[in-house]
Order: structure tokens, then sequence, then C-alpha cells
């Protein structure tokens, strides 16, 4: 069957055509009475019709007109077949006994006539595999399919389908990613998965701070979904680890149905918590991988408390606690013996301001409240029983901050040795003259010392263009200092220049806590000292602030910095770190290698890559996930190391695997398909519909007029003609 | 033609040169935490009470925890070793030369940067020499600061002693005057000749009597002397919160 038809696309407006073809008659029709008193009447008719004939041929070309020829073929009838074989496509079928997908194979493919081979006598049937994308699947290749992966987006599907094929078949249990819309691939749908039956409970969201406070209160907001479980009380657990942090009942009124509790607690300590919460699986209950969720939150100070003892009044004490002071992240109780108990007492008590140093209360109640505890030149022997000195030592070991500061008592004439100081101070005492005040000497920075975030503090402070080893050389020399050895698992950071290379600034570990060592008593002077020279305070008031921050393991001291991607990591999808190290101020020979290392939630190490970027001193880690839970992320140089947790989600966590048998209604209406559940009911309506439809396409071809070489004949004959009739005749 | 003020000046400052001389120790020598640093100025008279350090030192260390140097240094503004002097003190009874602009900014940068100056008028009395001269230089050191007296719950009246009475050898003003920078007072300035009343000859005899008030306001001197060192040490240690009720009970006693 033909259908031909002229359109016309005009190359001017038609007014302008118009008016043309006014002009073009008006002139004919002028010649026509100009030259009829010459020729005579039929004559001039003649030359002017042939004359007009070919002006109007030449204006009609401005109306471009084409020839259109539509043809309509007939096709045989093609049916695609969609295949879910997302992550709940595995989850128990209608009867409870086969997974979904295991059903919509036997809807395929068995029976008395299966639907596959019926379809396939019929029309042309391909068969998709619609998971994470559309991919086209033999059918010798369905039995092997498997579910997984995120939910099909359906909508893709039907764009990439539209014009090859007459209708599809969807077979799922509704997870699927539809936006409500117009397509022009009718959908039949065919449920898979009973929604009646379905008994779950599941942890839908968890609302929780990435970041929390020590000391405050950590609010996380949990919704858990239910079907099938009205009027249950159960409770919903936070734990870290195996310890409980807090449980919260909560009633389930409607189902399926959704209830929102919060659960909070008081994060005790900074550092990574690794946390989960869950609820405990309930009978008849379809999912339990979903009713647990991990996650993971930096608990960081909101104030650094410090409590510092001073053991007199001193210049030191003053520079400490203005630089203390100075930092409004620093929260400082401060106690400064004024006299000791040998001092005389001229006056009654009421004439002095001293207060009793709190001792048992600062030292055996109050003392976890802190985060650093400074010794400023302090003679425990005085005022210090030994399970006030095992209480510090327990503070440090849990992850306290302790700093001994120098002076003629720092070690208490070597009674700190046997103690439970001197045990975890970094530094001994080599005799019992451990103080010297009588020649004034300068300090140096050690090897460890030029990498260690402490002492290395030049070029942001010094301003002078000066490198790290003469910043520290320049120092004012220090009057008085502590004649003391190092511990073999310390690391010393200043030592003094002249003769014997006696320690000055101390670190170690100790337990979870950390532990300087600061043997003098004259640091105020680096402060003075800078001033003298008007270099300004920033020196000492830095090292100071950095001497706090590395003592309570401020993570903004750490040499290595780590950004976690923004978005939880997924299993299978390759997960970015980068990592920024502090080397910046630090000669090239001094840089260290980077060793990068992922450990799975089980603690083994992991396969993973590390590349630098473009950008100097920073680098791109990566790896892939293979299954859910808390991954440990490491990063080692030289100068330092960095842990950091990342929770990759599981494949079933906070999976809603309840058949959505709405959604595949609402998608068979909105596309003009059925929803249907019956095999012969569906081959009965995909007939209906392909007849209906008819299976037929119209190729449509357009040509232009003028490129037909017989119309350009009629206007050349037109032409001619009126040439030689005005030449026969005389006009010419 | 030399003046008699100016001729007494000489006479007494030749005696101290040669009776006492001030130890010349400089960086390369070490120090205790605590000493005098006494200034030396140009014009009038800038060693009003020679031998007030000893008495006073003997005290404190009798009665606090401080370590001190029984001796003075005795330093001028041009001394580069002035920023590590930990109590400066300048002292006088009459005028003396303007500083010079180098001192001036050595001054200033010293106090602002956490210097201490403990300034005394000896005299005796109100707005004579050296306290015009005094104020007129402070004036210029620290523009933007004034010579304020200093409220009576100031940390300086209460750093060791809770002070009521000032005391010294004469008994001028009832109160402290000091220039105050951001919660810290790096000058704090006398009228009472403190070191005065502080002062013992070579046989361990006062040398001044404190009037009006005699021996009782001779112990005064001594306990404000000692809060005032205690506060060039600790600044404002006792306006901490844990301090501050115990000291509001010990003062309504």
């Amino acid at each position: 069957m033909t259908l031909d038809q002229i359109t016309i696309a005009p190359i001017f407006p038609m007014w302008l055509i118009f008016l043309l073809f006014v002009f073009g008659a008006a002139s004919a029709i002028l010649q026509f009475f100009l030259i009829r008193r010459r020729l005579g009447h039929s004559k001039a008719l003649i030359i002017s019709i042939l004359r007009l004939g070919a002006i109007l041929f030449l204006i009609s070309f401005a109306l471009n007109p084409s020839l259109v020829v539509k043809k309509e073929h007939r096709t045989s009838p093609t049916v695609a077949i969609l295949l879910d074989t997302s992550l709940s496509m595995g989850q128990p079928g209608q009867t409870g006994k086969a997974s979904r997908l295991d059903e919509a194979r036997a809807f395929l493919m068995e029976g008395q006539n299966p639907l596959l081979k019926s379809l396939s006598e019929k029309y042309e049937v391909k068969v998709f595999e619609l998971g994470e994308s559309l991919k086209a699947v033999e059918v010798d290749e369905l039995a092997r399919l498997k579910p997984g992966g995120v939910k099909g987006d359906l909508n893709a599907a039907l764009q990439e389908l539209r014009g090859k094929n007459t209708l599809a078949v969807l077979l799922s249990d509704g997870h699927l990613k539809w936006d409500s819309g117009q397509s022009n691939l009718p959908l039949f749908t065919v449920p898979m998965g009973n929604p009646i039956e379905y008994k779950d409970l599941l942890i839908k969201t968890v609302k929780a701070p990435t970041l929390a406070f020590r000391g405050r209160e950590v609010v996380i907001d949990v919704t858990i979904k239910n079907y099938g479980y009205t009027g249950l009380t159960l409770p919903v657990l936070l734990k870290d680890g195996i310890k409980l942090l807090t449980a919260k009942n909560t009633h389930i009124q409607v189902s399926p149905g959704e209830v929102t509790t919060s659960l909070s607690f008081i994060p005790d300590e900074v550092g990574q918590k690794n946390l989960s919460i869950s609820i405990p699986q309930q009978f008849g209950e379809s999912l339990v991988a979903n009713n647990s969720v991990n996650l993971s939150i930096k608990v960081v100070r909101d104030k650094i408390r410090v409590l510092m003892v001073s053991g007199n009044p001193s210049m030191n004490y003053r520079f400490m606690r203005m630089a203390l002071k100075s930092d409004p992240s620093v929260d400082l109780l401060s106690f400064v013996i004024l006299r000791t108990p040998s001092d005389i007492l001229n006056v009654p008590t009421q004439e002095l301001s001293l207060i009793p140093f709190p001792v048992e209360t600062l030292f055996s109640k109050e003392i976890k409240n802190f985060d650093l505890l400074i010794f400023d030149n302090v003679s425990y022997s005085l005022y210090l029983s030994p399970h006030h000195l095992e209480s510090i030592r327990d503070f440090v070991r849990e992850g306290g901050g302790f700093a001994a500061i120098g002076g003629p008592h720092l070690l208490d004439e070597g009674r700190y040795a046997v103690t439970p100081i001197g045990e975890m101070l970094p530094v001994r005492s080599v005799g019992k003259e451990d103080y010297r005040r009588d020649s004034p000497t300068r300090v140096r920075l050690s090897q460890a010392g030029t990498v260690h975030p402490l002492t290395r503090l030049s070029l942001d402070v010094a301003g002078d263009g000066s490198d790290l080893l003469s910043f520290w050389q320049d120092m004012p020399p220090l009057d008085g200092i502590n004649l003391l050895e190092a511990k073999s698992s310390s690391a010393v950071l200043l030592e003094t220049v002249d003769g014997t290379p006696w320690p000055i600034l101390t670190v170690s570990n100790y337990g979870k806590g950390r532990v300087l060592a600061l043997a003098t008593d004259y640091s105020w002077k680096w402060y003075m000292g800078k001033v003298a020279r008007g270099k300004g305070n920033m020196a000492y008031l830095k090292l100071v602030d950095r001497m706090v921050r590395w003592l309570t393991k401020d993570p903004g001291l750490d040499p290595v910095q780590m950004t976690l991607p923004e978005n939880p990591g997924s299993i299978g999808k390759e997960t970015e770190i980068r990592i920024k190290l502090r080397e910046g101020d630090l000669a090239p020979n001094l840089r260290s290698p980077v060793l990068f290392s992922v450990f799975s939630p089980e603690g083994l190490k992991i396969e993973s890559k590390l590349k630098p970027t473009e950008q100097p001193s920073e680098y791109l880690g990566s790896f892939l996930p293979q299954k859910g839970g808390i991954y440990k992320i490491k990063v080692e140089t030289q100068a330092g190391h960095l842990e950091e947790f990342m929770v990759i989600a599981g494949p079933l966590e906070s999976l809603d695997a309840a058949p959505d048998h709405e959604q595949l209604k609402m998608i068979s209406s909105s596309t003009g398909g059925k929803y249907l559940s019956n095999a012969d009911n569906l081959l009965r309506e995909i007939e209906g519909d392909t007849q209906k439809r008819g299976s037929r396409f119209i190729e449509e071809k357009r040509s232009s007029v003028w490129a037909t070489p017989y119309v350009m004949a009629i206007v050349l004959g037109l032409l001619v003609s009126e040439w030689y009739f005005r030449r026969r005749w005389g006009l010419v | 033609m030399i003046s008699r003020r100016e001729f007494l000046s000489l006479t007494l400052g030749l005696t101290a040169g040669l009776l006492f001389p001030g130890p010349k120790l400089s960086l390369s020598a070490s120090s205790p935490q605590f000493f005098f640093a006494q200034l030396k100025y140009r014009g009038g008279e800038w060693d009003p009470n020679p031998d007030f350090v000893e008495p006073m030192i003997e005290e404190l260390e009798l009665r606090t925890s401080i370590d001190g140097m029984k001796e003075r240094r005795v330093t001028t503004l041009s001394d580069p070793d002035l920023f590590f002097y930990p109590f400066l003190y300048i002292a006088g009874k009459y005028e003396f030369d303007p500083f010079t602009p180098q001192e001036r900014e050595m001054l200033r940068r010293f106090l602002t940067y956490g210097g201490f100056l403990f300034a005394e008028d000896t005299v005796g009395a109100k707005g004579f020499g050296f306290d015009q001269a005094f104020r007129r230089e402070m004036k210029q050191v620290l523009p933007d600061h004034e010579l304020k007296r200093l409220p009576a719950d100031h940390s300086v009246y209460q750093s060791f002693y809770i002070i009521g009475n000032i005391g010294g050898r004469q008994k001028v003003n009832s109160y402290l005057e000091g220039m105050t920078i951001d919660g810290w007072t790096p000058v704090i300035y006398s009228q009472n000749d403190l070191s005065g009343a502080w002062e013992k000859d070579r046989f361990g005899k006062w040398v001044h009597e404190c009037v009006p008030g005699g021996e009782f306001q001779r112990s005064a001197a001594f306990k404000m002397g000692i809060n005032i060192i205690v506060y060039s040490l600790t600044s404002d240690y006792k306006k901490d919160v844990i301090h501050h009720p115990f000291i509001m009970r010990r003062q309504s006693l």
C-alpha cells in the first residue's frame, strides 16, 4: 500500500511568495497589452501565457514542494522478556521454598506449555537480564543467572528496548527503579514473591553523626520497618564491639509500617568508635542480615582539659600558663605550690590566699576527667602518696597525656625512679645530681626531631626563611637543664649542643597514652629570646600548642591526613582514599616512603593500590571491598602512622525485600500493559495485544519536486517556446 | 655649677657603686628563676634604696617556695639581655632624662610581650620629680594604656597574702597603680617606697623608719612586695575559678 502526497516547505515567507506571484502575473498581463497591437490578440495571448507559465513555475520554486511516499510494511511481532535479577529476587517466592528468581525461571520454562516455548512459536522472543544494567541472555543461560546487585533501572531498560520490540514482559518482585511516566512499549508485569505471607524486620535507616564530642551525648535515630509483626515489642541494641552501650524497647503498632526510635550514649574517650545497631531475630523472619547495621563515629574533644601542677611560682609557669590560656580550645586548671611545709607562716591563715592542694580529689577521683597532666618541677614526695602516683600511671596507660617539665625537682632527686612515674617517663636519672645551672647551653634538633610533628615548626612560625635545624640552634641558650638519659623506647627530639648531648625534649608512648619530658625550667627564654629579636612570640606558643596536641593525640597534628569518600563504599566498587602527608617543610631527603594497607573486617590484609597524585605529598589509595563490614585503613610513614575505619554496607544490610506488587501494577497500567500472574492469561493477553496493535511499520520517503528533470524540462520548454514565437513573429 | 640635687645624686650613686657594686652578670652566666633587675637611667637618682634586695629575698625564701638571688642585676634599656629578666625594677626620687626612642621601643616590646616592671617613687610624696617623669615616659611607651589605680580585687592583692594594707616607708597611697593589657598587668607602680621599708644596712638594722605605722607598716610592705613578686611569676592565677570562692570566704572573715 502506497500513500502519496505533496507537501511544501517554503524557503521564503508566504507573503513574499504571494507578492512575487502577483508581480509576475501583472508583468505577463502588461506584456500582453503591449504586444497585442503589433501581433494581434491570439499571438500576443500565446506568448504571454508561455511567459506567465515560466514565471509561475520559477516563483513556485520558493514553495519547495516535496513528494512524500509512504509505504506500510508488516512484520513478525517481537516480545522482550525481562527477568529481574536484583538481590531481592534471591528471597523466598510464593511457595516459600524456592527463590523468586527460581520461580520466575520456572514460570518461563516449566509446566505443560512452557510460556517461553509458546511465545517463541508465535513471536520473535528476546530474553534480557535486568540487573544493574540490561543484558541480553540466551535461553540456555537462564539457569545460570543468580540474584545480586542493586535494583534495576526500568526506565533506562524500556528506553533501550523501545522501537525494537512490540511489547515486553517483566518478571519481578517489584524492587525496581521506576519514575512513573509514559512509555511507547507496553509492559506486561508478572509478580514474583508473596507480599501477604512475607514477614521481616529490618533496620531501614540510621541517622548518626560521623563526628562526636567526648563527654557529650550522641543521639542516633533508628528507623525500623516491619512486615507482619503487629503488636511486637522488641529491643533496639547499640553496641561497641560486644559491649552493650544502650538498649531501648520499641513497640510496633502497624504492619507494614515504620517506627523510629532514638538511642543515645556519651562517648567517654576520643578515637574511632566502631558501633553496631541490631534488633533480635524474630520467629518467621525471611531475612536476618538486615537486622543489624554497622557505623563508625569519630570521637574528638570539644576542649582539651589540662591539669598543671607547678612546684613553685616561676617564669616557666607563667609563660606556659600564658600559652595555654591563649588557646581557646584548652581548659586549664592549674595549681602552683606557693609555699612548702618548711616555709614559715608568720600570719594568721585567713590572711593567706592559699588554698589546700586537693590531691586526693584530683589524683584519685577527677584525674580521668582530664586529657593532659603537666608536672612542672614538682617534688612529688611532699604531696603525693604512692596510690596517687599509680592513679597517674593508670591515667596515662588508658590514653591520657603526661608532661614532666624540668627543674631541680623534675625527678625529685632520683626518688621518681622507683615509682610509677619513673616507670612511664621517657627519661631516667644518671645520678643524684640530676640538675645543672652552671653554664647556659644551646639545643639542637635530633634526627627524630626533624620529622616529629612536635618540633617541626620552622616554616609556619619562624617566618624568617631559616631552615628547621638552624631555627632550633638559634634559640636562646638554656640556663638550667636536667642531666638525664633517654630510655631506649623513647625518642629524643632536642638535645644540648655543648659537650655531652643531654636530652632536652624526649617523648614516648606509654600504654595508650603519650609522655613527654622537657628537661629544662628555662624554656620561657625561647619565648623572650624570639621577642628580643623582634620575631614575635609564635614559636613558643606553637611549641606549647604542639606539645599539648601531640600529648592528647590531636588528629590535626598527625603527619598523615586521610580523607575518606563522602559516600559510604559498597561491595565490588573500587573505594578511593585521599592521603596527604605534612612533609611540605621537609627536605626531600628526609621525606619518607608511604605504606598503605587495608584490612578486611576479619583483620586480614587485602589487596590495595597507592599512587601519587599531581599535588605534592598527596596520594590516592584504593581497594576493592568484597564483603560488608568495617575495614581498617592504615597509612605508615617514617614520621608517623594513621588508622581510619570505613564502613562498607553488606549486601543485605538495610535490604527491604518485601515484594512490591503495587509498583508492578502501576508500571503495567502506565505503559499500556497488564498485570498478570497466570501464564495462560498472559499468553492470551499478548496475542490480543499484538493483533490489536498489528505488527507493522510505515516507511516514509520524501523527494523534492524540483529535483526531478521533468519539471526543469517543462520550465525550459516554456521559455524556449516563448523565445521561438517571439523570434518568428518578429519581436526579437 | 652643679646643683645640690645633682651633687647628692652623684655622691649617693658613687657611694652605692663603690660599696655595693651590682653584679655584672651577663646571659652567659646562669641565674635562679627570680632576681631583681634594676633599671639604671640617665638623670635623677636611679638607686635610692641600694640595700633592699637581700632582706626582701630572705623574706621571700623564708615564706614562699620561690628561690631567689640575693644580688640584683643592674641594667639599662639598651641592654639586649633585658628580655631575660623576670622582674624589672625602677625606682627614684627625682626627675630623670627622657628615654630615647630606641629605649622606649625596647621597653614597649618587653612589656607588650610578657615582661614585668615594678616602679617605685621613693620620695614619699605625690606629684614630684620621679612621679612626673615616670608617668610621662609610660604615656610614651604604652600610649594606648593608662596608669590606673588597681581595683581591690586585682590578683596582686591576692597572689599570696590577702592584702588590705599596702604598707611602705611612707603611707602615700592606699593603693597601687598599674597598666593592664589583656588581663595581665605588666606595669605596677607604688608611691609608698616599699623598698625603703625593706632596706637593711650591713649590720642588719632597718635603714628607714616607717611612718606613721611603724613596724606594722613595714610588715605590710613585705607582704605587698611578696605579692608583687608572686604576681609577676603567676600572673592572674588567683583569678582561676577554683580559687575565687575560697578567697571570697577568707575576705568575708
